[in-house]
Parts: structure tokens; C-alpha cells; sequence
């Protein structure tokens, strides 16, 4: 969630006070409240989940970079992803776990890199593990109203 | 710039631009709201010429202190100019202002189409729904029609940069990946992996240098209730390129606005049958696959680039917010969905 929602509900509260004025033109304000509403919508559809979506992405993140540690054959690669693995969630603060949520992708996209040009089975296997899984965060992540 | 202001501004700009005429005024004029990569402005002129009252319904686009999408106002100006009056049906422009003197940032100035929608909003209901197939079938012939057009015929080949058949998809892909390596601010591994695909499977040379609307999508025309469409808008992505990526872009799933048919509007087959008989043109499915996979490429760089303008502070406009919260995680699913692994 980028913009993270606190800073978009603090822009938002301030918008909405501005369009409170009287002097402000009827179709500004309709166009403004309007998109205003969609994203409290979406940001009210978003929050509730967001923390348990972030922290079971991660454990399975963590997952899936350890079993990359036993098939990536350079050294300091698998100790990147067994250091990474090893790790937990020390805070439930959403800055928090997107932190790590983000340092285990950039981890995750080294590693399919490095699995599609490794020719072995156990490479193939984790290849599909990896795009199932993130076909099931995305699930996890799909709003009500998304296109896709 | 307060509306006071813009409207001073603006109506001395254009008397200055039709010494015939005399009491030139801006009146009515209302903001259109939804566009994220330049403001728009509906409004009324009115003056008089040869002891006659006259009035006429226009627009103005003007550049926002910082866009969604970072583009040159002459080349949509010339993309709208070089096909008015064609097949294609888009608005007469009328002026272009490329510096900040007259109204603070660029802008231009052309006829307003009234009397027709834009945007998806009432597509999805009575009485357009009966329409939609109609829409559909005029919607990708009129992108047929794009793609057979000459650019050099229309004068785009001296405002537009110049491409190769062989090397466009690089040229695009090198572009998008890099607005991506400098707006994202989360990893992406979905559209990293795509863009590795891309690179790995490259599509056949384009069958011809066209031109490239860019951001033709449901939406982005007028249109009425009998599936007619009165004028193509938003050229301002419009380059040289493969025709195939208008194509790709058409069919971007999170295009179909979670509809069964690509656009929300008609089957894949029909869609490519009418584009080949307009276009003159073949849509073979590997190489249209490329276009779809980098569809997703570019929409995923755009939404990105939506949030980072938004995080950077110097455009605090919601609009910039809705993509990156709505439709991030959606492209990621088109791309899945492209590579057949949704």
C-alpha cells in the first residue's frame, strides 16, 4: 500500500476542510469530495487486512528463501537468503512488516532470477512454488471492485 | 493560478489570437475532473464578429505543476491535428502555448465535442449496455484505422521520434523499465519477472512504423448510446511504433474493468478481426502476446510513477493516489493472467 494509508487519510482530512470553505467552485469540490470518498473507501476495505497480509506474506516469503538457500550454488547468495530467512517480524506496525516486505521481494526477485536459469528439477519445482505464491498474494491482495 | 485569474488570462490570450473579433470573453467555465496528467477545463467563448454575437463551446488542457505522465503538449497538439478531418474523429485544435507566460505552464486550446460521454462510468448501464458490442466492433476499427495511417502522410514523422521495425520493442521496453528502476517504491516481482520474459522472447520486427496512440482504452473516446464514437482523446503517450502495442494496450486486462470481453466490451476474436480489416495488418497471437505482457509493463510503470509523484509532494492530487491503490495489484494480476500463471 503505497502511499501508506495514514499519510493519505492526513492529506485527505485537510482536502476535506479545504472544500468545507464556501468560496470553492461547485464542480472543483464535487471532483475533489468525490475521489476523496473512492479512497476512504478503498483505504477502509484495505486496513483491516493489511497487517495480516503483510505478516503472512512474509512468513511465506521466508519460506520460499530458504528453500532457495539450498538450491542457489553461490555461497554468499545463500547466506543472503538463509540470513533473510531466518528473520521474523519483530513489530505488527505496518512501516514495519512493509520493510521487511519489501527487503524479502528484493531478496524473492533475485531468486527467480537465479531459479530460471538453473536447469535442475528442484529449480523447476521452486520456479512454480515461486509464482504460485505470489499468485496467491495477489489474491489475498485483490479488492473487491479490481478489474482483474 | 486562481479560476478569476485563468479566466482574465485566458480571454486576453485568445483576442490577441482573432483580431476579426471584438468583446472576446471567457464564460462558464467548469474544471473536468479525472484526468491525472493535465488539467482540463471546459468553458464557453463568446464574442462578437461582423455585428454578430457568436459563441462556441471549447477546452483547454493545461499542464499541472507535476503530471502523471511526463509528455511533450506538442505532440498530442500535432497527433490531434494531424488526424482531424480523417477517418479518425477527433476535435480541431486551435492553439498551443509551450511556454509559461500565458497562463504559468503549457496549454492548448481546441473545439469541445458536447452532447457525448467519456470515461466508464455509464458504460456498464441501460442505455448503453445493448450498445457495447456495436462500441466494440467501431472502438478497435477505429484503432485499425491509426495503424494504417501514414505517418509521414500526416506530417507525425517530423514531430515524432523516429524508430526502426526492428528495434521499437527495445526502444519501449528500455523506457518503461526505466521509469520503473526510478519510480518504484516497492519491489515488484511479478513485472520483474515479466519484463525478464520480454527480454528473453522478443517479438518479430513491427510490420510497419505506425502511429502509436498510446493510451487507447475504453474510456478515452466520446461516444453515444448506439455504439458511435465521436472523437479519440488523450494522445498525449502518442509516438511512433509497433501497431501492435495499441493493440496489446487495448486488451491490458485491467482494461476490461473486470468484465467478461477485452475493453468491457466485445470477444478477443472480433476485436482482432475487426483491427485486421481496418488496420489491413495481422495480429499474430505470439507477438501480440509480447504487446499484452508489455502493456502490463507500462500500465505497472505508470502507477508507480502515479504514487512516487504523489509521495515526492509536488502533486498532492488524489487522482495520483487511486491508481497506485487500485490498480497496482491489479496489474500484477493482469501480467500473471498474460503469462498464464492466474
Amino acid at each position: 500500500m503505497t502511499p501508506a494509508v495514514s499519510q493519505v487519510l492526513a492529506d485527505l482530512a485537510g482536502r476535506v476542510a479545504r472544500n468545507a470553505a464556501p468560496n470553492i467552485p461547485v464542480a472543483e469540490r464535487a471532483g475533489e469530495l468525490g475521489l476523496s470518498a473512492l479512497l476512504l473507501a478503498l483505504a477502509a476495505e484495505m486496513w483491516d487486512g493489511a497487517a495480516e497480509i503483510l505478516v503472512l506474506e512474509n512468513a511465506e516469503l521466508r519460506v520460499l528463501l530458504a528453500k532457495g538457500a539450498a538450491v542457489w550454488r553461490d555461497d554468499s547468495r545463500r547466506r543472503w537468503l538463509e540470513a533473510l530467512a531466518g528473520g521474523r517480524d519483530e513489530s505488527l506496525r505496518l512501516s514495519a512488516l512493509q520493510g521487511a516486505n519489501n527487503e524479502l521481494k528484493v531478496a524473492l526477485i533475485a531468486l527467480h532470477a537465479q531459479l530460471e536459469g538453473q536447469d535442475d528439477p528442484e529449480s523447476r519445482r521452486l520456479e512454480s512454488e515461486v509464482w504460485r505464491a505470489l499468485a496467491a498474494a495477489s489474491a489475498r491482495r485483490r479488492l473487491s471492485g479490481s478489474p482483474v | 493560478m486562481e479560476e478569476p485569474e485563468l479566466v482574465q488570462r485566458l480571454g486576453a490570450y485568445i483576442a490577441a489570437r482573432m483580431p476579426q473579433a471584438r468583446d472576446v470573453a471567457v464564460t462558464e467555465v467548469a474544471r473536468i475532473t479525472g484526468g491525472a496528467s493535465r488539467q482540463t477545463y471546459r468553458f464557453t467563448l463568446v464574442w462578437s464578429e461582423a455585428g454578430e454575437a457568436r459563441r462556441r463551446g471549447l477546452i483547454l488542457r493545461r499542464d499541472p505543476a507535476d503530471s502523471l505522465i511526463d509528455t511533450e503538449r506538442r505532440v498530442e497538439f500535432e497527433a490531434y491535428r494531424a488526424f482531424h478531418g480523417g477517418d479518425v474523429p477527433v476535435p480541431e485544435m486551435l492553439w498551443l502555448e509551450e511556454g509559461d507566460a500565458a497562463l504559468g505552464s503549457p496549454f492548448f486550446v481546441a473545439e469541445e465535442i458536447a452532447g457525448f460521454q467519456a470515461g466508464t462510468g455509464p458504460l456498464w448501464t441501460a442505455p448503453y449496455l445493448d450498445s457495447l458490442p456495436a462500441l466494440g466492433r467501431r472502438k478497435w476499427t477505429i484503432l485499425g484505422q491509426i495503424a494504417r495511417a501514414d505517418p509521414v502522410a500526416l506530417g507525425l514523422a517530423k514531430v515524432l521520434p523516429a524508430t526502426t521495425a526492428d528495434g521499437v520493442w527495445r526502444r519501449e521496453l528500455d523506457h518503461w523499465e526505466g521509469v520503473l528502476d526510478a519510480d518504484e517504491t516497492e519491489p515488484l516481482p511479478i513485472i520483474r519477472a515479466a519484463i525478464r520474459w520480454l527480454r528473453a522472447h522478443p517479438p518479430p520486427p513491427a510490420q510497419k512504423v505506425a502511429v502509436v496512440h498510446g493510451d487507447y482504452r475504453t474510456g478515452n473516446f466520446l461516444y453515444d448510446t448506439e455504439g458511435g464514437i465521436h472523437g479519440i482523446l488523450d494522445w498525449e503517450m502518442c509516438h511512433l511504433g509497433d501497431p501492435l502495442e495499441d493493440l496489446g494496450w487495448s486488451f491490458n486486462p485491467v482494461w476490461s474493468f473486470g468484465r467478461e470481453h477485452p475493453g468491457g466490451l466485445l470477444p478477443r476474436d472480433e476485436a482482432i478481426a475487426a483491427w485486421e480489416a481496418a488496420s489491413g495488418l495481422s495480429a499474430p497471437p505470439e507477438a501480440l502476446k509480447w504487446w499484452e505482457l508489455f502493456a502490463c509493463v507500462k500500465g505497472q510503470a505508470i502507477w508507480v510513477s502515479s504514487a512516487k509523484t504523489w509521495l515526492d509532494g509536488a502533486n498532492r492530487d488524489p487522482i495520483l493516489v487511486y491508481p497506485a491503490w487500485a490498480l497496482i495489484n491489479a496489474q500484477d494480476r493482469g501480467a500473471l493472467k498474460v503469462m498464464g500463471h492466474l
